[in-house]
């Protein structure tokens, strides 16, 4: 006869608290305290973060509130005094300074876009940490990856180039130097050689938007302007992007100089002209060409001073453009460019060559 | 001289070069000072040329 051993009886088990991971931590251990808590890959809970910082910033907010509310699953360890600090400043400027001049970047149509990168990409590195996957298999899936990493850097680089052209440079520049603060601060720290990658991603589109100038703010597309009156024109004219028409062969201008303001951050300016009027221009162009009617120059960092000396009482059309990249042209028929090398073609005249300047040297009627 | 454990000295001369960068292009952003092409582009250029060079001489990283 067997006897029953008494059953002892079991604890209850104390109910699992949601605490921030010291084991399994790459800024503040949140992830991996919510992975463990939730039984959920922490790689999934991470790039989850990251995509929802795309949203509006959400990630960053959330990511602050568990950092500020979710106590550390070691007491004994030091508080994060240092993280908190970076990471709250660091954050919170971002996400109040993008909200105000970004408004259109929450909920921005790349979220969804980047969910589909972020499940690739954790999908990937599962396949890859699984030891059960064969050779060939793992190195299709680093291939993979790669590729997909490329594709979001790549993203990174055009998004940020656009985001530093319609104005947000300083939000841009400031995550930069955020960058930079997280990366000296975790060289005591281990190292956080990661934080080189965004800083890149990010300074890189500016400082090529810097080195332009360019600031596509403002109207878009296709547009062709016939002043009138002198006072039309002295207003001057601006867009964004696109390309950017003025005829001014129709204006009466008075003797002595008018000018003609204008400006464009991305595309092209024409300027229709009559033969025997006077012209001088004076143009920055961050990047790309520009035809006054002395052939056609080319570059970058372009300052355009086509003057010269004018006869007193000589009607004279000074052109002051400002173009971040682009082109501008002065002649007599606008053009309209089919192709890559279609501007070059004889579609488009161009002020025959030193018209203008003998126009400039003609006595006064 | 051995460098202290978990010491990083690539991420902390990266991390003064991405500072300066990122100094240099808010002063021109916030329209302090006027930077052209002629400097910005080689600034950048030396920024990561920096960086790459930092990481290269420091090794990999300790773990």
């Amino acid at each position: 006869m067997s006897e029953t051993e008494p059953t002892t009886p079991q604890p209850e088990p104390e109910p699992r608290r949601l605490t921030r991971s010291t084991t399994d931590s790459m800024i503040g251990g949140v992830a991996g305290g919510l992975g463990r808590h939730l039984n959920v890959d922490p790689l999934a809970i991470r790039i989850t973060f990251v995509i929802l910082v795309f949203a509006g910033g959400l990630g960053i907010v959330a990511y602050l509130l568990c950092l500020l509310f979710v106590p550390t699953d070691d007491p004994s360890a030091p508080p994060v005094k240092w993280g908190l600090a970076r990471t709250l400043g660091a954050g919170l400027l971002a996400v109040a300074a993008l909200a105000i001049l970004l408004p259109d970047w929450a909920w921005g149509p790349a979220v969804p876009l980047l969910a589909v990168a972020g499940a690739i990409v954790y999908l990937l590195i599962r396949m890859l940490r699984d030891d059960g996957g064969t050779h060939a298999a793992r190195v299709a899936a680093r291939i993979a990856i790669g590729i997909v990493l490329v594709a979001l850097a790549v993203g990174g680089l055009v998004a940020a180039a656009a985001g530093s052209a319609l104005g947000g440079g300083i939000v841009i520049a400031g995550l930069v130097i955020a960058c930079g603060v997280g990366l000296v601060g975790g060289a005591f720290r281990g190292g956080a050689r990661w934080l080189v990658v965004p800083a890149l991603v990010l300074a890189l589109p500016l400082g090529a938007v810097a080195a332009t100038d360019l600031d596509v703010r403002g109207t878009w597309g296709e547009r062709t302007f016939r002043p009138g009156t002198v006072a039309e024109l002295e207003r001057g004219y601006e867009m964004g992007l696109g390309s950017l028409r003025v005829d001014v062969r129709d204006v009466e201008l008075p003797p002595g100089r008018t000018d003609l303001p204008l400006e464009i951050g991305m595309g092209e300016i024409q300027v229709l002209v009559p033969d025997d009027l006077c012209v001088t221009t004076e143009a920055d162009i961050g990047m790309g060409a520009f035809d006054v009617g002395d052939g056609e120059q080319g570059g970058i960092d372009l300052e355009v001073d086509e003057g010269g000396r004018v006869e007193p009482g000589v009607p004279e059309l000074h052109l002051v453009g400002d173009v971040g990249v682009g082109a501008l042209f002065v002649g007599n028929e606008f053009f309209d460019r089919h192709g890559p090398d279609r501007w070059r073609d004889s579609d488009f005249d161009t002020l025959e060559a030193g018209t203008n300047r003998v126009a400039c040297l003609r006595e006064a009627a | 001289m051995t460098p202290r454990p978990g010491y990083d000295p690539a991420s902390l001369v990266a991390g003064v070069i991405v500072i300066a960068l990122g100094g240099l292009l808010l002063l021109d952003q916030a329209d302090v000072l006027e930077v052209s092409a002629a400097y910005m582009l080689p600034a950048v250029l030396a920024a990561v040329g920096g960086i790459l060079l930092a990481c290269g001489l420091a090794g990999p990283p300790r773990s």
